[in-house]
């Protein structure tokens, strides 16, 4: 059976030139990943989007200092995910005195001017928005991007157990702030 | 909305998001400001080496120097700095004053470097030594 071919990463070229200061090359890779990055920020900011523009921007300058311990074991977008998901994460936690500003209701798309999918999806974001930062972070990395608890207790020092109570949390918060008509 | 849908709600929001403007210039910004660790690590092999051998050489032959003339009483306050009437103490001192300057110097490139520094505490401790020493001899 012949060997599947392996598909050419889009990076490799452009992780190697950036790695060894060449600018351009960094650009280029912030064109193709900066909306993944942003989007995972917004989510973990509770879609405030100010603070998710500066810990993208946290994370693209965080990863062209630490691009020449990229060894290539991961793919580059992979690895600037984790990278600034633990950023953002690290950020979040030193500023949990100062939550993230929500926002107010009024600000909300109104639903009989939206499509029913973008009206639902706003008010979804609205209300993961306006849960506490930690029942928050723990619902995104768990419901959303999909970690398992065990990372999730890895990245922010609890125990798998208290990311468990923190989901159920937030999964109760949610269904009551949208009305329990879920 | 069913426990399935509700799920699929919640993943379907992993969406990418299009910055509301253009990141890249305020990001091209910092980066002029903050020196890439590429910079730094270029510069660390030869430079980390040349400066632990002149300071090897230097506190080596001093410290051997010192411990000759004044075996362990080093003491620990003498940091009053004495011009020794002794030729080869002023030449020690020079030399070691020189080496802790590499060895400072070296330092703001490679802070988290411990080889550094200790280096640059066994060259402070010679350096009282030295001092202790100029200062018994008058």
């Amino acid at each position: 059976m012949p060997a599947t071919p392996i598909a050419p990463d889009p990076d490799a070229d452009d992780v190697r030139a950036a790695s060894t200061g060449d600018r351009l090359a960094f650009q280029r890779l912030y064109r193709r990943h900066v909306d993944r990055v942003h989007g995972a920020m917004c989510r973990l900011a509770g879609y405030d989007r100010a603070r998710a523009e500066d810990l993208t921007q946290d994370a693209f300058v965080r990863a062209w200092q630490k691009l020449p311990q990229f060894r290539h074991e991961a793919a580059f977008g992979t690895w600037l995910y984790r990278l600034a998901i633990n950023l953002a994460l690290m950020a979040l936690r030193a500023q949990r005195a100062d939550p993230v500003t929500f926002d107010a209701a009024d600000t909300l798309p109104d639903p009989a001017n939206t499509p029913f999918c973008a009206a639902e999806r706003a008010e979804l974001q609205a209300a993961i928005g306006r849960l506490p930062p930690r029942a928050r972070t723990v619902l995104v990395l768990h419901d959303i991007e999909g970690w398992h608890h065990a990372e999730i207790g890895a990245a922010l020092a609890i125990a798998a157990g208290t990311s468990k109570a923190q989901l159920h949390r937030a999964r109760t918060l949610l269904r009551a702030a949208l009305g329990g008509s879920t | 909305m069913s426990e399935l849908e509700w799920r699929r709600a919640l993943r379907d929001l992993k969406q990418p998001s299009t910055p509301a403007r253009d990141l890249w210039p305020d990001i091209a910004a910092a980066l002029d400001a903050t020196p890439s660790a590429t910079a730094k690590h270029k510069r660390r092999p030869w430079m980390l080496a040349a400066v632990v051998a002149a300071a090897f050489l230097l506190a080596g032959g001093i410290g051997a120097s010192l411990h000759g003339r004044a075996g362990q009483d080093l003491g620990d306050a003498a940091t009053a700095r004495v011009t020794p009437a002794d030729p080869r103490l002023r030449g020690a001192v020079i030399e070691l004053d020189a080496t802790r300057e590499v060895l400072q110097g070296a330092l703001q490139q490679n802070p988290d470097s411990p080889l550094l520094r200790r280096l640059l505490a066994r060259t402070e401790r010679q350096q009282v030594a030295l001092q202790h020493l100029a200062h018994e001899a008058g």
